[in-house]
């Protein structure tokens, strides 16, 4: 083949895989949308309690995904905040501070981690709640905190890996700097290689909320119920979108129930918009305050 | 001439049966030289015999480098006296507090250039603002870049040009006033004009710390050093 040719077509096939993602992503934006809009309205969400005495938990709302949209916002929240600061000083550790044979042990031990599926993460979080059942107190048992443990412990090695990679691909003239100007490797971290990585761990970070708030498998064995209202304490069980999705997908006994769970997908993919934006915010709000601060 | 000749008597640095080595490989062997205080002197020869290596060995910035091994004794005269800069006494913050350096690419950081210069004060602890503001003034002003940045301090350093941005940096490593510059190559980046600015500052700036300077440019060395230290096969041969 001449290499002209060879230019064209790989540049063609480059075009037409783009091509192939980008409409996967619209067809199924698409069928969820024209499936489930018919569902969407206040009533999904709050069923027949007033919107704003549920807002303000005076009622319970039975027959709306509000209390699944609760669950699923305080279990994202949990598992990211206990995430984050393990996440982050475990990425720190390996850039900056482990040695070279320590680094290769725990770079293949949170390769292990990264590699568990997500129903054998499941399956630990509910052992470790029957465990702190029998040895402890029998009023502990699957809830939205074993969750959240369980479900940090998947996201782990999405936020320990990025920031480990954001801060080794830090150049080293700008490593060298604040170390040259007499700071300590404390202070070089926190005043310059952070600042600099916060792009690369938030990355890692809104991988981790979107992990969170898909996962099912995890959930259903540690505290995801059908029915539970919104989440009255961290010890107590909770019900969340995609359990609700996956149950209703399998157990539904009519059309419009079908719809509601399309309904349901679709509130969940807003969530996560609404959760990805904040990060974001977040993100450029730090930097800013990092850097800029007068 | 003469007289810098006598002011430059006294020695600042000296380096005794220096070895380098970087990945098992060998990149300074067996260097003895000694520096004079308050010149400049020029550190030359072909690329890649260890000339920028040599200078972070005088303000330790090498065991930042992984792989990378010392032997030998480096003393510099500091606040008065000869100290063994690779004593366990001898803290390496303090140690690049005294012996600064400046690198080949200009490397503000992402912040103000105000920050960038107050910056190595608040890694020392300073909270004193109205001593901060002088500080900062008065290391803008030893690197002739106060009066083009006085009304725009709070603007972005990056938004400097490339020659700003090089004094920007000489002044940042100025800020805690060091008794020895160490600058790698500074203007190998930089225009004929911003090359100028440079040299002429370095000159002006002698009489208060020694300065040593890797340069390629043969012109560079004979217009502004007082001393030529020539680099080659791994050592010092003049």
């Amino acid at each position: 083949m001449k290499p002209r040719t060879l230019e064209i077509f790989s540049i063609v096939f480059a075009w037409i895989a783009g091509l192939i993602l980008v409409s996967a992503v619209l067809v199924l934006l698409g069928y969820l949308f024209i499936k489930g809009y018919t569902s969407l309205n206040l009533s999904l969400i709050f069923g027949d309690t007033p919107p704003l005495r549920a807002l303000l938990f005076r009622t319970r709302v039975f027959d709306g995904l509000f209390p699944a949209i609760a669950g699923t916002l305080v279990l994202v929240i949990l598992s990211i905040v206990l995430a984050i600061p393990i996440g982050i000083s475990t990425g720190i550790y390996l850039a900056e501070y482990a040695g070279s044979r320590i680094k290769r042990a725990l770079d293949a031990f949170f390769d292990v981690l990264s590699g568990i599926p997500s129903i054998v993460i499941g399956l630990f979080g509910f052992s470790f709640a029957v465990f702190l059942h029998k040895q402890y107190s029998n009023r502990i048992g699957p809830c939205l905190l074993i969750s959240s443990i369980a479900l940090s412990l998947l996201v782990l090695p999405y936020i320990i890996r990025t920031t480990q990679a954001a801060l080794e691909g830090i150049p080293s003239n700008i490593r060298m700097t604040a170390l040259a100007l007499g700071a300590t490797r404390l202070q070089n971290v926190f005043l310059v290689l952070i600042p600099r990585s916060l792009s690369g761990i938030m990355s890692g970070i809104i991988l981790a909320i979107g992990r969170c708030a898909e996962d099912t498998a995890v959930i259903m064995l540690t505290g995801a119920v059908a029915s539970a209202g919104v989440p009255r304490s961290v010890f107590a069980q909770f019900e969340a979108l995609p359990f609700y999705i996956y149950y209703i997908s399998s157990q539904y006994s009519d059309p419009e129930e079908l719809m509601r769970g399309y309904g349901a997908s679709i509130i969940l993919l807003l969530l996560c918009a609404l959760l990805f934006a904040v990060a974001y915010g977040i993100r450029k709000g730090l930097s800013h305050f990092v850097f800029y601060r007068p | 001439m003469s007289q810098s000749q006598t002011m430059t008597e006294a020695i600042k640095i000296r380096v005794e049966n220096l070895f380098f080595s970087y990945r098992n490989r060998l990149i300074l062997k067996d260097v003895n030289v000694n520096f004079a205080e308050n010149a400049i002197t020029a550190l030359t020869g072909p690329s890649g015999v260890g000339k920028s290596t040599f200078l972070m060995t005088l303000n330790r910035l090498w065991e930042n480098v992984s792989d990378a091994d010392m032997s030998g004794a480096v003393e510099i005269k500091l606040q008065g006296r000869f100290r063994d800069v690779y004593a366990p006494a001898m803290p390496v913050t303090e140690l690049r507090k005294m012996v600064a350096m400046v690198f080949q690419a200009p490397n503000p950081l992402p912040m103000s250039i105000h920050k960038n210069i107050a910056f190595p004060l608040k890694l020392a602890g300073e909270r004193n603002r109205k001593l901060i503001e002088h500080k900062v003034e008065h290391a803008l002003r030893m690197a002739n870049l106060w009066d083009e940045v006085k009304d725009r301090l709070n603007d972005d350093a990056r938004s400097l040009s490339g020659g700003q941005q090089q004094r920007l940096c000489i002044a940042r490593a100025l800020t805690l006033e060091p008794e020895v510059l160490l600058l790698d190559e500074p203007t190998s980046s930089l225009d004929q004009a911003s090359m100028a600015a440079i040299e002429e500052l370095l000159v002006g700036l002698k009489d208060r710390l020694t300065i040593l300077l890797v340069s390629h440019y043969l012109e560079q060395v004979s217009r502004i050093s007082d001393h030529i230290v020539t680099f080659d096969d791994s050592t010092v041969v003049s």
